[in-house]
């Protein structure tokens, strides 16, 4: 034991805090955390073994065409249904909670139904059939064949096709936005203020509905009236969402026979067999009943998240779990002392590998913006109750000790800070910093609060709710807040804008006239011009991805109806709706912006170099751009070196970014979602900078083709910020961070030598307070030495479990792309103090 | 014929007893767990290479 403690002391002293966890955690926590397949792709290749799951895609297929003249929700509902009576379930040793998205703990799910374009892919993709693999071969091209002409994509092209084909072909070059305009794809939130708070299980929702039945038979057959026209479609709608949740408690009471088959007829440990008849009654209880305690609660959640992956993408895992489970944990270890807080901790810990483990198949372009990771999975910690009073508790505390043991890359935390936020709780925070997570990032939760009403309209009491939508979007958890499908597919490439108005709207990589002509930038007399030329590329880049996503949830009721996510919110159990229906929602569209300071940096060099200094000129400087640079080295480099440079509090540049950001905004009010809502811009990445790099072309920031693009949202460039990092804090406080747009990502790394010890915790507080009071509302750090990643490149076996923060999320240093690994080698380490 | 049913691994449900799982104990590269699959209690079991007379 001795000998133990002091080797943990010196992997402390070490900084190997990857080992430091394998020592402290549990025996069971150690043995479910090494249980994980990695479903992340490496490299953009899935790791050996990992299959593609042919049980969903099946069943799926079978549940749908047998049903195929039912109503598109009740067909759906089936559909889903005939996955959950069916696929082969499992019980890891060990586990306390259970629900998978798959047959076996090895294989990723397939969205079959989605359509060719993914599809393709999955067949195509080496080493991913299940053996024998000519079989499976065989087997998934008789399925594709099926849904030729009845796939998501088949059904909803001809409607793009009809008034926006030329839009439609730039939007599939890649080249200017990516994400599905669909929501199959996921990435939506949940009604938890209904679903998660132990006021109803299932039942209660299936008796509800069947009274709003009754209810509306009786209305519709006594009046007759316009307002009971969609009476037939909403009492299909509800037939669905009751086969639903039907399925959903069978499916739950699946996994409690067999883990009484287990603890009956193999278990021979009493205590391993008390904990499987404890999984029985969990599953028999929830989510049919209301939770009554931790393991429940935790349960209840987990079959949530399991079964809206059977029926979409769940690119997204929008959460905040300290807050609707805190209460439970408080009742088993505080007050009802019916768990120890080790044992508690197992639980959560466990809670965080279930989630970890799930995966599903992503297309190549997909896997690369998301090197290493299964989805952008930000769970939200902290923040305050809807009275406004701190809503941190001792399940916030636990949840980030928890982090520290298992140590996974997905999912992530991000907290909500604020005044009220106790020390202890910092110095969880900041402990998981330290020790290299990448996470939490932090944000600034009286500012979000106020944006989140400011954008689009959430009374105080619903915007106190908000949870991540993905990576950074704030988005309440509310009958009319919560979001239904990904309307963050609007995900622009913006590098994109300064290029466009550089060379006359046309795109030599994909070979398209792509934006609009605003002119021959060689012919330019003025900043002016240049500017004028960017604001309109940018709202043609705008307008044409919020149209498509306008569109693509108009249609996504009719094209891939949601019946379970509809079955568990309020608004579509009280009026028959599908979830994606915009009616009562109140919109939380945001448009991602990836490679944004592109943007401020090339045209602040333009006009200091070109229009101020007079050094250059536009056709010298469109000359070198077509040239990708080659033979203007030392032009370049002027470019480089010699024009200001956003992150470093020169207002030369920093106003260039307040002017484009306004400009955005204003225009963000302009287009409209299609709930009448705004279209705010969020600046960040998630590694779309290294996916872009061979798509944007040479820009005037001295970037060249292939060149990494810039890493966050507002990060200042790699190296680029000189001047410490109190001048980035204040170029990026210059910013509105309530009106110039939804939100603002910003990486920074810290020295780990530097936040060693007690002085290194006041230190980070003080640089916290700074953030704070400057009005930021979100940073996030990367706490580890260029020494350690440098030898993580060399010995990757040796370094599996290091984390780094990418943009949005975080991954395991080794799954990521050497490409992106240099990038953050190459970020500046700032000293503070 | 084999038949699922005649199966160790086959435990029928006790509303319908046509119907039953399959549960398997596999052990795979990372870890060991529990399977269940449902199947049908009179299924032809000749080409399964679990099958283990009870």
């Amino acid at each position: 034991m001795a000998e133990a403690a002091v080797n943990i002391k010196e992997l402390e002293k070490n900084q190997e805090w990857w080992r430091v966890a394998e020592q402290k955690r549990s025996k069971r926590l150690d043995y479910l955390r090494k249980a994980v397949w990695k479903k992340g792709a490496v490299g953009g290749l899935y790791a050996p073994g990992i299959k593609v799951d042919l049980e969903r895609a099946g069943l799926f297929t079978e549940g749908y065409f047998a049903n195929l003249n039912d109503p598109g929700m009740v067909r759906h509902a089936k559909a889903v249904a005939n996955v959950l009576d069916n696929i082969p379930i499992f019980i890891t040793d060990q586990a306390q909670l259970v629900g998978y998205v798959g047959s076996a703990p090895h294989t990723i799910s397939w969205l079959i139904e989605g359509g060719s374009l993914l599809n393709e892919e999955v067949y195509n993709e080496p080493g991913i059939a299940p053996e024998p693999e000519a079989e499976s071969l065989k087997k998934m091209a008789a399925m594709m064949d099926k849904w030729n002409g009845y796939s998501v994509q088949d059904r909803f092209i001809p409607y793009v096709l009809s008034f926006a084909a030329e839009e439609g072909v730039k939007l599939l070059s890649g080249a200017v936005g990516w994400g599905l305009p669909i929501s199959i794809s996921g990435y939506n939130g949940k009604d938890y203020e209904y679903i998660l708070t132990a006021k109803r299980g299932f039942e209660d929702i299936i008796a509800e509905i069947d009274r709003r039945q009754e209810d509306m038979k009786d209305k519709a057959r006594k009046k007759a009236g316009p307002e009971y026209l969609h009476v037939g479609s909403r009492m299909m709608n509800w037939e669905g969402m009751k086969i639903a949740l039907q399925a959903v408690i069978r499916y739950a009471n699946r996994y409690a026979r067999l883990a009484k088959i287990v603890a009956e007829n193999y278990e021979t440990d009493p205590k391993r067999r008390e904990e499987l008849l404890r999984i029985a009654e969990t599953c028999e209880r929830v989510p049919a009943k209301p939770q009554r305690n931790l393991q429940e609660s935790l349960q209840f959640d987990h079959f949530l998240q399991v079964v809206e992956r059977f029926e979409s993408g769940g690119g997204a895992w929008p959460s905040r779990p300290d807050y609707y489970h805190g209460s439970w944990y408080d009742k088993d270890v505080n007050i009802d002392k019916r768990l120890t807080k080790e044992e508690a901790l197992d639980l959560v810990g466990e809670f965080m590998i279930r989630a970890h483990e799930v995966g599903s198949f992503f297309p190549r372009w997909t896997r690369e913006g998301l090197q290493g990771i299964t989805g952008t999975w930000v769970w939200t910690l902290g923040g305050v109750k809807q009275d406004g009073a701190d809503a941190c508790n001792d399940l916030t505390v636990a949840f980030l000790q928890a982090a520290r043991l298992v140590r996974v890359s997905n999912p992530t935390f991000a907290f909500r800070w604020h005044p009220q936020v106790k020390d202890e709780v910092m110095r969880e925070c900041f402990e998981c910093i330290r020790q290299g997570l990448g996470y939490p990032s932090m944000r600034n939760d009286p500012v979000l609060i106020t944006n989140v009403m400011h954008w689009h309209g959430h009374p105080i009491e619903e915007a106190r709710t908000w949870v991540h939508q993905a990576c950074m979007s704030p988005c309440p958890t509310t009958k009319h807040g919560f979001q239904p499908m990904r309307m963050a597919s609007a995900t622009a490439n913006m590098a994109k804008v300064v290029e466009y108005a550089l060379f006359n709207g046309y795109d030599p990589i994909v070979n398209m006239q792509m934006g609009p002509q605003t002119g021959d930038a060689r012919k330019f007399k003025s900043f002016d011009e240049l500017y004028n030329a960017w604001a309109e590329q940018l709202k043609w880049l705008m307008n044409l991805l919020t149209m498509s996503v306008n569109f693509g949830r108009v249609m996504s009721p009719e094209m891939c109806p949601r019946s379970f996510l509809s079955s568990i919110s309020e608004r579509c159990v009280e009026s028959g709706q599908d979830a994606a229906s915009p009616e009562g929602d109140r919109g939380n569209s945001w448009i991602t912006a990836f490679t944004w300071v592109e943007n401020i940096d090339s045209l602040a060099a333009v006009k200091k170099l070109v229009f101020d200094d007079k050094k250059y000129t536009m056709d010298q400087l469109i000359t070198a751009l077509e040239a990708n640079w080659e033979g203007f080295e030392q032009m370049r480099l002027d470019f480089v070196k010699n024009a200001p440079k956003w992150g470093n509090d020169d207002d030369y540049v920093d106003d260039i970014m307040l002017k484009c950001l306004r400009e955005a905004a204003a225009f963000s009010r302009v287009i409209k979602d299609p709930s009448g809502n705004n279209w705010p811009i969020l600046p960040e990445n998630v590694s779309g900078n290294i996916h872009y790099a061979n798509i944007v072309r040479a820009l005037p920031n001295g970037r060249r083709l292939g060149d990494a693009l810039y890493d966050g949202g507002i990060s200042p460039g790699p190296g680029l910020d000189k001047k410490g990092p109190t001048a980035v804090l204040k170029s990026c406080g210059k910013i509105n961070h309530i009106t110039d747009g939804r939100a603002f990502l910003l990486n920074q790394r810290l020295s780990p030598t530097q936040l060693s010890g007690e002085k290194g915790y006041q230190l980070w507080r003080s640089y916290m307070h700074t953030w704070a009071d400057l009005g930021l509302d979100h940073i996030q750090f990367n706490v580890i030495d260029d020494t350690t990643l440098r030898s993580a490149q060399r010995e990757p076996e040796k370094y599996q479990e290091v984390i780094v923060r990418v943009a949005g999320y975080s991954a395991h240093f080794v799954d990521i792309s050497r490409k992106t690994q240099d990038n953050i080698i190459q970020r500046t380490v700032q000293g503070i103090g | 014929m084999p038949l699922c049913k005649e199966c160790k691994k086959f435990f029928p449900v006790k509303e319908d007893p046509n119907k039953g799982d399959c549960v398997q104990r596999v052990v795979d590269p990372r870890q060991a767990y529990y399977k269940a699959k449902p199947v049908g209690a009179s299924m032809d079991a000749s080409s399964c290479s679990s099958f283990e007379k009870k």
